[in-house]
């Protein structure tokens, strides 16, 4: 029994932060059409900035990460403007190509650069931050109070995604372009600034899920596209542009994981892909897509 | 007048390992992995360019070429027969996945056949029995490098050729309509699905032969090897680089990015591969369309070469 609790926390912790970073990953191919292929990244630099501020500054993992968020924001602004917005307005097919290219291209250079600059300042390539908290006893069941504690967050920063998505100016015109670009550019939305701002609210989601990596395992300069191509299964899994869509498909990813790997070690994330197949046969628009 | 400059091209090709020259053998090497690509990069176009469905997966037909031989060949099989099993392992696998993933669409393809890259290489870990999982997986032992040469630039001329013929064929003339707009093509009566399905074999058995030889070129081969994320991308960058769906596109790109990751390399002691992502960022940004659309290539590429014909 205790196990299957610690089973179903480990999975659902997996896969709100897999669901995080998939849906700054969705909302982003939604609004600009762009397929994102140095999503991963942010991930995989949020984790560092984390862990560079904590070597400099010392402190609470979770403080820090905050000052990292603002950053990612910048970061992934600066990021649509200056790489993204030049290929947006091409016709789809050559978008497509300029995107796989663009992306890949930035994904390489900002992997490798990371690696180099943890070899200047002499860094174990895999870093991580130590940090804990006492336990939780429930009866047989144990549970640490940072996977609780992160699991709070991460359902505090769904909770407030969803929010910003439903009421906000922002938010509603996000989910307008992800329907219909043109309708949305019609009814006054400025789809540029607008894919801007995704991109930003992307990399900041994704630098959250980085500095929960960073805090609960580690990160390394070669974990982004891996990451990347885990969460374009989720977004595949769950359905495009909807929150839900990424949440389940992030939880069925992380329990599966959890539980298969139980197990069998080495099956946990295979059987997570073959899910996905599955469901691709079965529902080819994803569990809750809708085009 | 132009066949004949390919002819001799061909020619000192041929020559290149037999040349005597001090670096011959270097270059043999160097030229070995260039013609890989090409072939990886123009069988991939075939279904990314003509077709355009951009396949992120189809390093797995590699793969499971590669494995395939190097499975049977351990068992037993006699070489030729597991080279021939391999391809045909690759073509199945090919025609099996069809049906699954072309039930998707655009973007959407694209995201399930890289997660298949990725479902592959966990498998080859999972099915320890078969792949020797993270071990990798030895064949017997020799020197191939000139042996490899020659059938690698035979493969080079034959992906090239047969690319052209199914261009200009009316099996080309499907897919370029399917491209175009698949509801209309299927209205006009294009057998879309078979279409799908059959353009994906053709542009998986070049792959599954290429993995069986690699497999015995290189002697050791390991998931990473053969279904890692960059193998994956890079033939498919290739393509896009020098153009998609023009014949000699995947040939100028597979050139480029060889020689500047080459030099890179060589040049750089650290950061070549971010110098080698700049160089792709680059194409992306201010190349939509690859090098052959650019304006003076194109216009040249009209004017002399045979390879540009089929567009």
């Amino acid at each position: 029994m205790e196990t299957y609790v610690q089973l179903i926390v480990l999975g659902l912790l997996h896969g709100g932060i897999y669901a995080l970073a998939a849906f700054g990953l969705s909302i982003v191919f939604g609004v600009s059409g762009v397929l994102n292929l140095a999503h991963g990244e942010f991930l995989m630099l949020g984790g560092m900035g984390v862990f560079a501020l904590r070597s400099l500054l010392g402190g609470n993992p979770f403080v820090l990460a905050l000052l990292v968020l603002p950053a990612a924001f910048v970061a992934g602004y600066v990021f649509e403007l200056g790489l993204i917005r030049p290929i947006a307005a091409r016709d789809e097919r050559s978008r497509v190509a300029s995107a796989v290219l663009v992306t890949l291209g930035a994904a390489l250079f900002i992997e490798d650069a990371t690696a180099f600059v943890l070899r200047l300042s002499g860094t174990d390539y895999d870093v991580s931050v130590p940090y804990t908290l006492p336990s939780l006893f429930v009866g047989d069941i144990v549970i640490s109070y940072l996977r609780l504690l992160v699991l709070v967050l991460i359902t505090l920063l769904t909770l407030a995604l969803g929010y910003y998505l439903k009421v906000t100016y922002t938010g509603m015109a996000l989910r307008a372009t992800t329907q219909n670009r043109r309708g949305a550019l019609l009814t006054g939305v400025d789809t540029g600034r607008l894919s801007s701002i995704t991109f930003g609210i992307g990399a900041v989601l994704a630098a959250a899920a980085g500095a929960f990596e960073v805090v609960l395992a580690s990160v390394d300069p070669s974990l982004g596209l891996p990451v990347t191509l885990k969460y374009l299964c989720i977004i595949v899994l769950g359905g495009l542009g909807s929150l839900m869509g990424a949440l389940v498909g992030g939880a069925i990813l992380g329990l599966t994981e959890q539980f298969v790997g139980f197990y069998s070690p080495a099956w946990g994330q295979t059987a997570a892909f073959f899910i996905l197949v599955v469901v691709l046969l079965v529902r080819p628009r994803g569990l809750f897509g809708t085009y | 007048m132009r066949a004949l400059a390919l002819l001799v091209l061909l020619g000192v090709l041929a020559l290149v390992p037999v040349s005597g020259v001090e670096w011959a053998g270097y270059l043999s090497r160097v030229l070995v992995l260039l013609f890989i690509y090409i072939v990886l990069a123009q069988s991939y176009d075939l279904v990314g360019g003509h077709m355009g469905y951009v396949n992120l997966g189809h390093v797995t037909f590699f793969g499971v070429g590669g494995y395939a031989l190097g499975i049977l060949w351990n068992a037993g099989v006699p070489f030729l027969g597991a080279l021939a099993l391999a391809t045909a392992s690759s073509v199945a696998f090919a025609g099996v996945i069809s049906y699954p993933f072309f039930r998707l669409r655009g973007a959407y393809f694209s995201l399930a056949t890289f997660g298949l890259v990725q479902l592959m290489q966990y498998s080859v870990l999972n099915f320890k029995e078969l792949t020797q999982g993270s071990y990798g997986l030895k064949v017997p032992a020799g020197e191939r490098l000139l042996p490899m040469y020659y059938l690698t630039l035979g493969l080079v001329v034959a992906v090239v050729w047969s690319s052209r013929a199914i261009a200009r064929s009316r099996l080309g003339l499907a897919m370029r309509s399917i491209r175009e707009d698949e509801e209309v093509a299927a209205d006009f009566g294009v057998p879309v699905l078979r279409t799908k399905a059959i353009a994906l074999m053709i542009s998986a058995s070049f792959p599954g032969l290429l993995g069986g030889l690699f497999t015995w070129y290189i002697l050791y081969i390991n998931p990473e090897m053969l279904f890692g994320i960059e193998i994956a991308l890079t033939p498919v960058a290739m393509a896009m680089l020098g153009g998609s769906g023009v014949l000699a596109g995947p040939i100028i790109g597979a050139i480029i990015l060889r020689v500047a990751e080459e030099t890179l390399g060589t040049m750089l002691l650290y950061l070549h591969t971010a110098m080698y992502g700049l160089v792709i960022l680059a194409v992306g940004l201010f190349m939509p369309g690859g090098v052959v659309r650019l304006g003076p290539v194109a216009r040249w590429l009209e004017r002399r070469s045979p390879l540009a014909g089929a567009r």
